[in-house]
């Protein structure tokens, strides 16, 4: 029966952090902002997603209608709106609604809007909404075959916009994330090889009396995974106070958007960071020691 | 038992270090392999503890050909073997107790049985007061003792002892030698590579003449000049 003791192993992986502290320390600093840059880019990503989601949610199309039209012309366009498949409540707003809802978004100010009160501007509107999105452009085709429509507005160019913006920031964190993971694994390779190196006579000895490659790598790699799991750990508490202070100096600033909570989302931040951490150092420090465990 | 077939050793700078090496060592036996400086005696003990592969031809110890002995099982083959070397290679920060204790350990050996076999090997080895010094606080032949406690830890079947006497003054050397020859009389194979002239001639073994990488004589007795 084998018998390996586990605190032997631990030991070793936390004398090798500690021999060589600058490397080890070099090692933590440069995972950990990788990591900050990850969960940064992540959580950007996921409130876009999520104001996207908004957006969607809004399956809203307002029509409006030409100032010239009369309200039999208006009633009918109405009936024809309603008449196209798909669409569902339809709701009429009238210039003088329009103009009381303006007055009303604008408190105090609103008194500006009283001298419009006479010739109002504003143009009589529909608001219809539809339930799939795959049925909005059969639906924006229909609109344009009916008469006496000034204008059709939709959320949609707004989501557009954003999704595009996703992308763009998708691509450009995508290759800086890449090139940022491989220096923090090239870093982790040559902590370990330091440490590796400096216990090579101790290696060769543990080769002599039979001990396998893997009880020789095991406090290396613990060693790697130990600077993930601190590097990781580092990494949330700084998350955690950047994401929270954005998101306060964000809530004053722009009122439409909506901001993720941490508390929300602190879980999977902490796990995913252990998880690529821990990972990134298992990587580096298996990396490095081929070389050396090999006979 | 041990057996070389027309083993060549080219090394990858190109240093023909043995030229065709053939013999034959059965269990038990004890061995002096002696031969001038770069004659490939060492490089004869790296191919048995499978440290580097012979370039061609072939060697046997018991049913295991080495050069189909795959990475894996490597580990296990070392376990049937116990080295000595001229530099001790002992753990500069572990007592004599733990540096031996360190190879039971580092073949899973359970503690209950390192904690009752440690000291039966440093008494072995005449060791058993100095247990807890560190390799500085001993002389050249206590650390040379303790390495062969170490050899013999895991119970191998095989001692390589690669000029175990090179740093230890003559009295210790005769010393070593007879602890060497006790541990072959427990029924171990023990293969020793040396320099001393004097101790070959007084032990009157078998000697293996290693010159140019070949084997050039082969006889139990003493040294030729
Ligand atoms: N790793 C190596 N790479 C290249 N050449 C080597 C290597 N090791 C040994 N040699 C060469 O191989 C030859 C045999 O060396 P080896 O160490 O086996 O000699 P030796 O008989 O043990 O000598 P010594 O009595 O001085 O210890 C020498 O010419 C040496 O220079
Ligand atoms: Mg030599």
């Amino acid at each position: 029966m084998k018998q390996y003791r586990p605190t032997y192993f631990i030991g070793q992986a936390f004398a090798g952090l500690w021999r060589n502290g600058v490397m080890s320390f070099a090692s933590i600093a440069v995972l950990m902002s990788c990591l900050v840059v990850l969960g940064s880019f992540s959580l950007l990503v996921a409130n876009i997603n999520v104001n996207l989601e908004d957006l969607g949610l809004m399956n809203e199309i307002v029509v409006f209608v030409k100032k010239e039209a009369s309200e039999s012309e208006i009633k009918s366009i109405e009936r024809e709106i309603k008449g196209i498949p798909y669409v569902g409540e339809v709701t009429r707003i009238t210039a003088d609604e329009a103009l009381e809802q303006m007055k009303e978004q604008a408190g105090e100010d609103g008194y500006l809007y009283d001298m419009m009160q006479d010739d109002n501007p504003l143009l009589d509107s529909f608001i219809l909404e539809y339930v799939d999105g795959a049925h909005y452009s059969d639906i924006m085709y229909n609109l344009g075959q009916i008469d006496g429509i000034d204008t059709i507005r939709d959320q949609r160019s707004l989501a557009n916009t954003m999704q595009s913006l996703k992308n763009g920031i998708m691509l450009i964190f995508s290759w800086f994330l890449v090139v940022l993971f491989i220096v923090s694994v090239f870093v982790i390779i040559n902590t370990i090889k330091l440490s590796v190196y400096s216990r090579k006579s101790e290696i060769s000895i543990m080769r002599y009396v039979g001990a396998t490659g893997a009880f020789i790598a095991l406090p290396f790699v613990i060693e790697g995974a130990l600077i993930g799991l601190t590097s990781s750990m580092l990494a949330f508490l700084v998350e955690y106070f950047l994401y929270g202070y954005i998101q306060k100096s964000m809530e004053n600033v722009i009122e439409i958007v909506r901001i993720i909570p941490m508390s929300e989302v602190s879980v999977v931040v902490f796990f995913g960071f252990a998880a690529v951490g821990i990972l990134t150092g298992i990587v580096g420090s298996t990396i490095s020691l081929s070389k050396y465990t090999r006979n | 038992m041990i057996d070389f077939t027309n083993v060549v050793k080219t090394y990858p700078n190109g240093t023909v270090a043995l030229n065709g090496v053939n013999l034959h060592i059965d269990d038990g036996e004890f061995v002096f392999v002696v031969g001038a400086s770069g004659a490939g005696k060492t490089t004869m003990m790296k191919l048995l503890l499978r440290e580097e592969k012979a370039t061609s031809g072939t060697i046997t110890v018991d049913d295991t050909d080495l050069s189909k002995l795959s990475y894996f099982k490597v580990p296990y083959y070392r376990r049937k073997l116990g080295v000595v070397f001229q530099d001790f290679r002992l753990f500069p920060k572990k007592t004599a107790y733990e540096n031996v204790a360190f190879a039971m350990q580092a073949v899973g050996t359970p503690s209950k049985k390192i904690k009752r076999r440690v000291p039966a090997l440093l008494n072995t080895v005449s060791l058993g007061e100095k247990a807890n010094s560190f390799p500085h606080e001993m002389s050249g032949g206590e650390q040379q003792r303790v390495a062969l406690a170490r050899a013999l830890a895991n119970n191998p079947k095989i001692i390589i002892a690669d000029e175990p006497t090179g740093n230890i003054d003559p009295k210790m050397s005769l010393e070593i030698m007879n602890l060497l020859l006790k541990i072959n009389k427990l029924g171990k194979t023990v293969l020793v590579v040396t320099h001393e002239k004097d101790l070959v001639d007084y032990f009157q073994q078998r000697v293996i003449m290693i010159d140019g990488g070949q084997v050039s004589d082969d006889r139990v007795g003493g040294m030729l000049e």
